[in-house]
């Protein structure tokens, strides 16, 4: 994806790196940034509110905002399918458990919308290492059937053992969300020119986490786990035999998507203000696998396209009075036509036309 | 100084016995060969050394210390690195990426937590891998994906993520199979180079005599899982049960 990330970082910020230390952007890190604000900046609008395009796609504000925290939970998938090349069928329990643990910690904690991120984030994280350890002790199918397993547990316990917690069959109602800041209302236009562009402050407050996501996943692939990684998925075996703990290295990879699945888990529930008991289900977890594999697995943005085109699908062309009642079918002609023609997803069409343009072999 | 120790090692498959009673020392600076016919145990005692098969009985001990209860990638860490028979390298990776992943391990260990780490800042990976390219003579590929390589480099990429590891024992698992004359020649002065440079101890197992009886200080014949012989190049030419188990109507 890098043209040449040395260059820069060699020439110029050697000692301001040293400096601000580690995280310090290096190599292209600060261009993507840049450039990924710039396209959420611009999203909402063109999506909702541009004359001409909006009317087109039909597009709406609060679909937006979905749209980034599902590309953050898809965006968490493909590190481990992508590039560890582990296929987890129990995501659901990531994205579940914490938009229900988020959604508990505003009614008895409090309903800062940061401190809700926060703590659905952390339950997630350490579901997540639970389940990744008894877990990955298999691998290939059984792992996925394992993931399932452990997802579709959780899905029985809060339909109803866990009711009296989860509100079961009826969902998770009682979230109490307060202001951004203690000052600004989620639901509320920004002003000005800031409200033509983004909208809302739920939209900002969730591009701005998805712009956070989107940096630590980088900086995630920049570094030595990102080689680490892409070495397990190519050969486990010559990974173990150069001296890597692989088991180690797959459960950081495990618990690090279960990192983001809850990010995108708590703005869920923060978004649509309830807590549905489907969040907990298994077809969660494979809408996510779907968005991951049509957008493009081992990319970065792939994942967020895939999860905007099935929840364009999904929720715009369903209405649609003509073809609208047959939206999941085309979801699926179109899931099977871009995988047939492009097996690296349509952001590895995007790669190969830009490739074929430029001539260059450029990885 | 006494580097690898095995001390009466079986494994035995149901009821085939692979390895037989096997008890081998070797000495820091010593390069050994293990020969035998087909099916003799060569690569399954390399496979108990190398942890990737669990011993049926006995002991082996690296530096004084017992491996049989740690992981592969413990005894890696511990400094025995092995080179494939077959090129078992990162195809999708560039070469310099698939060295730098064995400097990673050499350098930082088996595991870390520097996933916020610039792998920009890992500059002693970087010299590693660099200095392992150029010893292989792979540098000025190392921008190349590694399934692009042909088979010859794919086999010296494969030996150099052996070495990158900075192992104290290397073993070679028939580093020169299904390679070209040419490609073999290149090879066998590689190892010669390494044994040179690096002062390496490694165990070669070989099918070709020419390589076996040119590069080691001391050959170990293995039949049936056993030891049958042992000794220098010139001993083992000489030996009557060698020549009938082994080598009888090779030409040498």
């Amino acid at each position: 994806m890098s043209d040449e990330p040395e260059v820069a970082s060699e020439t110029g910020d050697g000692s301001l790196a040293d400096t601000i230390g580690v995280f310090a952007p290096r190599g292209d890190e600060l261009r993507i940034i840049a450039a990924t604000a710039a396209v959420l900046a611009l999203f909402p609008y063109v999506f909702a509110r541009m004359p001409v395009v909006s009317d087109v796609l039909q597009g709406y504000q609060g679909l937006t905002t979905l749209i980034l925290i599902w590309g953050i939970f898809a965006l968490g998938f493909d590190l481990l399918l992508g590039y560890t090349g582990l296929l987890s069928f129990g995501h659901a329990a990531f994205w579940g458990g914490a938009a229900y643990a988020t959604g508990v910690f505003s009614q008895h904690v409090s309903g800062s919308p940061i401190l809700m991120v926060l703590a659905g984030t952390v339950f997630a994280v350490l579901l997540a290492w639970g389940l990744g350890f008894l877990s990955l002790r298999r691998g290939g199918i059984y792992f996925a059937i394992l993931t399932l397993a452990f997802a579709q547990m959780l899905f029985y316990m809060s339909s109803s053992p866990l009711a009296f917690i989860t509100g079961g069959e009826n969902g998770f109602t009682g979230v109490e969300t307060t202001d951004l800041f203690g000052m600004l209302p989620l639901q509320d236009d920004l002003p000005f020119l800031l409200g033509e562009l983004l909208g809302t402050v739920m939209y900002a407050f969730t591009a701005l986490l998805a712009l956070l996501s989107i940096a630590l996943a980088y900086r995630i692939l920049q570094s030595p786990y990102g080689m680490v990684f892409r070495a397990i998925r190519e050969n486990e075996q010559r990974a173990e035999f150069v001296g890597l703990n692989v088991w180690r290295y797959r459960l950081m990879s495990f618990i690090l998507s279960g990192l983001f699945a809850g990010i995108a888990g708590s703005l869920f529930t923060i978004h649509g203000n309830y807590v549905p008991l489907s969040s907990l289900y298994w077809t969660e977890s494979g809408e996510v696998v779907i968005m991951t594999v049509l957008g493009g697995t081992g990319s970065l943005f792939g994942p967020i396209i895939g999860a905007g085109i099935y929840l364009y699908v999904e929720n715009i062309v369903s209405g649609f009075d003509t073809i609208g009642p047959f939206w999941h079918l085309i979801l699926g002609i179109l899931f099977v036509a871009v995988i047939w023609a492009f097996p690296r997803g349509i952001w590895g069409f995007f790669r190969d036309v830009r490739d074929y343009v430029t001539g260059g072999e450029d990885r | 100084m006494t580097l690898l120790e095995i001390d009466g090692l079986v494994k035995e498959f149901g009821g085939l016995v692979a390895t037989d009673d096997v008890n081998l020392s070797i000495e820091e600076g010593e390069r050994v060969s293990i020969i035998g016919p087909n099916g003799a145990g060569k690569s399954t005692l390399v496979n108990l050394i190398t942890r990737r098969l669990d011993p049926t009985a006995g002991d082996i001990r690296f530096k004084g210390e017992s491996i049989v209860n740690r992981e592969p990638h413990e005894v890696v860490q511990m400094g025995i690195s092995k080179s494939f028979q077959t090129a078992s390298i990162f195809s999708d990776l560039t070469v310099r990426e698939n060295a730098e992943i064995a400097a990673l391990a050499a350098e930082h260990g088996s595991f870390g937590f520097k996933f916020l780490e610039h792998h920009d800042s890992l500059t002693g990976v970087h010299a590693v891998a660099e200095d392992t390219l150029d010893a292989v003579g792979l540098l000025e590929q190392a921008d190349r994906t590694a399934t692009d390589l042909p088979y010859g480099d794919k086999r010296r990429l494969e030996i150099a993520l052996a070495l990158a590891a900075e192992p104290d024992l290397l073993l070679m698992d028939e580093p020169t199979a299904g390679m070209s004359p040419e490609e073999t020649d290149a090879t066998v002065d590689l190892i010669e180079e390494v044994k040179r440079e690096l002062g390496l101890t490694f165990v070669l197992i070989e099918h070709d005599m020419e390589i076996v009886f040119r590069i080691s200080d001391r050959i170990v014949v293995l039949n049936r899982g056993q030891v049958i012989a042992e000794g220098t190049p010139e001993e083992i030419k000489g030996d009557s049960a060698v020549q009938e188990a082994y080598l009888g109507g090779v030409e040498l």
